[in-house]
């Protein structure tokens, strides 16, 4: 009556069904029997040690049905490499799994696993960017793309063009900017004390800012843009002045009417606060934000007012 | 239409009711099928079901004591001999366990938290923890790097490196050691090593991204989530900056807490519709000037005239506005949805670094209650419309008793996410606990 119990395959397994302790024990599910009966077969498995061809159809079966199950991964790792499985096939089984439980990061973990042990990267970028297509903001996928650059050393191998594509084809994905700082960087990071990236090279810095331009003229009101943008400067310990007249043209404060970007209005708030004798201004800025140009956030702005230390000025 | 106008302005309310049934349902029959995806995450469940009800003010009257006391005995079924939780007993092998078997059944980092925040709520006494087995048990789910791992399986620490096992970590550090000094500790008699709190403090303050946030590690896309463990773990550590602190005092974090703020604050957003594929910041200038507010039947079905909105180049700034509607939300990074977990990962956020009053917290409980409220069901679900679940129901309940919760929730504990009626209960073992080891 059973997948198991009825599979002469399994014949010689005594299953071992869970025991909750006593009555009324916390978030019981109404599991399906099938679920039920495929795990007290793992635990039987488990408690042999057995690593089998049966175990990965086992653990197949119990991961579709709960993905989240911490040990069955580590299981099925263990059996792959005891019996010297075809990896290949595995990283098969593991993108039919990802697309169907998209938000799981087990499975991403497990296919670090494999592609290291394979040693190749043959195919994953691809696969990635097939789950890009379903959600191009997927935080597991993106990690696992940002794995794969640093263990297969693809820094230069057209991730910066990916990002450029990606970004071109919705400018306000933030993971596709941030892996654009993460390429641009993450390399010299590894390599300690080297200069380079945004920080150290003077000519990225300057294609990367341009970048940002661009976009933030495609799409004024961007967060992840002027983040960008925002970010080189402030980690390259630049003046914020060097961007006044960029930032100028989509928050004027002598055109308080035709402020095009919250954001931009916010860069100037911060450039004004570090020109001399500006603090007014700046919080001339802040209070157009908090009025009229992002009112959900007033009680920020007034708080930024507050750290301008005007106050009693403006009063 | 005099009436129509007085319920358009009226604020929407907490269906505590509904809710009550809710969580009740939840706790007192088998959960759905459809959470067998769960079913490793059973403590987690649990810790959401008792902490609601606790925060409703429900728990003594909704389960008896005899309900109560099986419960904690089903959290010490999980506990693990050697120190620990498990999840959910279904990695005991019971009968057939041996010591070569003993991997596939190990404690588990989270389940850990989770069971002893639990055992809070109810009222135990953690007299039944094996606290010297699990403080010893948990330095060991600590890498060289200061990040924790999961769960430990034939020697290998197994999980990611994220902030959400070194929150929950340090969130077991906390309870069982108490707000007693870093270092070394006697605990029955006996020295117990503490964890290595400068290594995940390092850990975290290398995850602080370029735009303020915190990623789950170094230069990965930060996360609100990420943000909360992460400020949260700092908090159970006292590990948060000071009035005084340098940003290049390494022994803290995060290193520019106003950039955190900042961060934070900007995850408020009126972008609500998660299947809308533009960003509703923008919207087309015609419809700004007819700000006529869209009739609910009609919203419900159309979304209003966006179409400007498709060409960035001639968007506008949508004044947000809080006479039309006034539900603002919070995403959980640059450019996405609301969500109703995010209200609290975000709103608890902002409290644990003491500025509780930086976010709209009208505008996010009108986002709640009359958005994502189940209006039927009782519960909260991810986004408006949505069937609640166990973890949005408990979130956007633990929001808005943050955000006030309009007197109809108990206050809540912003760095664990358990009423702070529960919380200070620790305050008495940590003194059980000195006064044992005193006298002894």
């Amino acid at each position: 009556m059973g997948r198991y119990s009825d599979d002469p395959a399994w014949a010689d397994i005594i299953p071992l069904p869970t025991d909750e302790g006593g009555p009324n024990p916390l978030a019981a599910i109404a599991y399906d029997d099938e679920y039920a009966e495929a795990m007290s077969y793992l635990r039987a498995v488990m408690a042999a040690n057995e690593f089998s061809p049966r175990i990965l159809d086992l653990t197949e079966d119990l991961i579709d049905m709960n993905p989240a199950h911490y040990t069955v991964w580590l299981y099925r790792a263990q059996c792959l490499f005891a019996l010297k499985s075809d990896l290949h096939a595995e990283l098969a089984w593991l993108n039919a799994t990802a697309l169907e439980h998209q938000k799981n990061y087990q499975i991403w973990h497990h296919r670090m696993l494999v592609v290291d042990v394979l040693d190749s990267c043959e195919g994953e970028r691809e696969f990635v960017s097939r789950m890009f297509e379903l959600d191009a903001k997927n935080y597991h996928v993106w990690s696992y793309r940002q794995w794969l650059v640093r263990r297969f050393g693809l820094w230069e191998q057209g991730e910066l063009e990916f990002t450029r594509d990606l970004i071109e084809k919705d400018v306000r994905n933030n993971s596709a900017w941030n892996h654009r700082w993460y390429v641009v960087n993450g390399r010299e990071e590894r390599e300690e004390g080297e200069a380079g990236g945004v920080v150290g090279d003077a000519a990225v810095r300057e294609r990367e800012m341009e970048f940002a331009m661009q976009a933030i003229e495609k799409a004024p009101q961007n967060q992840s843009s002027w983040g960008y943008l925002r970010g080189i400067v402030r980690k390259a310990g630049l003046p914020l002045q060097g961007c006044k007249a960029f930032v100028q043209r989509f928050a004027s404060l002598e055109q308080p009417d035709e402020v095009r970007s919250s954001y931009a209005l916010d860069f100037m708030a911060e450039i004004l606060a570090e020109e001399k004798g500006s603090e007014q201004q700046a919080a001339l800025a802040l209070d157009m934000l908090a009025q009229k140009y992002d009112p959900v956030r007033r009680n920020y702005w007034e708080y930024r007012k507050g750290l301008l230390g005007v106050d009693a000025v403006a009063a | 239409m005099a009436p129509i106008e007085a319920a358009n302005i009226m604020e929407p309310c907490l269906d505590k009711t509904r809710h009550i049934k809710y969580w009740t349902r939840c706790i007192k029959t088998f959960l759905p099928h459809q959470y067998t995806s769960n079913d490793s995450n059973r403590m987690y469940l649990a810790f959401l079901m008792l902490s609601a009800l606790d925060l409703l003010g429900v728990l003594t009257t909704t389960c008896s004591t005899e309900e109560r006391r099986d419960y904690a005995n089903w959290i010490y079924r999980c506990q693990h001999p050697r120190g620990g939780f498990r999840m959910w007993p279904g990695t005991d092998l019971g009968e057939r366990a041996n010591e070569s078997n003993a991997k596939w059944d190990p404690a588990n980092v989270p389940a850990t938290y989770f069971a002893l925040a639990s055992l809070l709520i109810l009222g135990d006494d953690f007299g039944r923890v094996r606290r010297k087995d699990t403080l010893r048990w948990l330095r060991r789910m600590q890498r060289e790097d200061g990040s924790f791992g999961e769960t430990h399986v034939d020697g290998q620490l197994a999980g990611g490196r994220d902030p959400r096992f070194g929150y929950c970590a340090t969130g077991v550090r906390w309870m069982l050691r108490g707000s007693r000094k870093e270092g070394r500790l006697m605990v029955d008699g006996d020295q117990v090593e503490d964890i290595n709190v400068d290594a995940l403090v390092e850990c975290i303050r290398n995850a602080e991204s370029y735009d303020g946030g915190i990623a789950d590690q170094s230069l990965h896309e930060p996360h609100a989530g990420y943000t909360f463990c992460s400020l949260g773990a700092l908090r159970f550590m006292n590990r948060l900056p000071t009035s005084s602190t340098k940003p290049t005092d390494t022994r803290r974090a995060p290193s520019n807490p106003q950039e955190v703020i900042r961060w934070l604050a900007h995850r408020q957003t009126d972008l609500l519709d998660p299947d809308a594929t533009q960003d509703s910041e923008f919207i087309g200038a015609h419809r700004i000037k007819n700000s006529q507010p869209v009739p609910p039947s009609q919203s419900a079905t159309e979304p209003p005239p966006l179409t400007l909105h498709q060409s960035p180049d001639k968007s506008i700034i949508t004044p947000f506005d809080l006479h039309t509607d006034g539900a603002a939300g919070m995403n959980g990074r640059p450019n996405k949805t609301a969500d109703t977990c995010y209200a609290w990962w975000v709103g608890a956020s902002l409290h644990i670094l003491g500025q509780p009053a930086l976010y709209n917290q009208q505008a996010m409980s009108r986002y709640l209650l009359d958005k994502t409220q189940h209006p039927v069901l009782g519960g909260f679900g991810k986004f408006p419309g949505d069937l609640p679940d166990l973890y949005h129901s408990c979130l956007g309940l633990a929001a808005l008793a943050l955000a006030g919760g309009g007197g109809d929730v108990k206050e809540v504990d912003a760095g664990m996410c358990v009423s702070k009626e529960a919380s200070v209960r620790l305050e008495a073992l940590w003194k059980r606990w000195d006064d044992e080891e005193i006298s002894r």
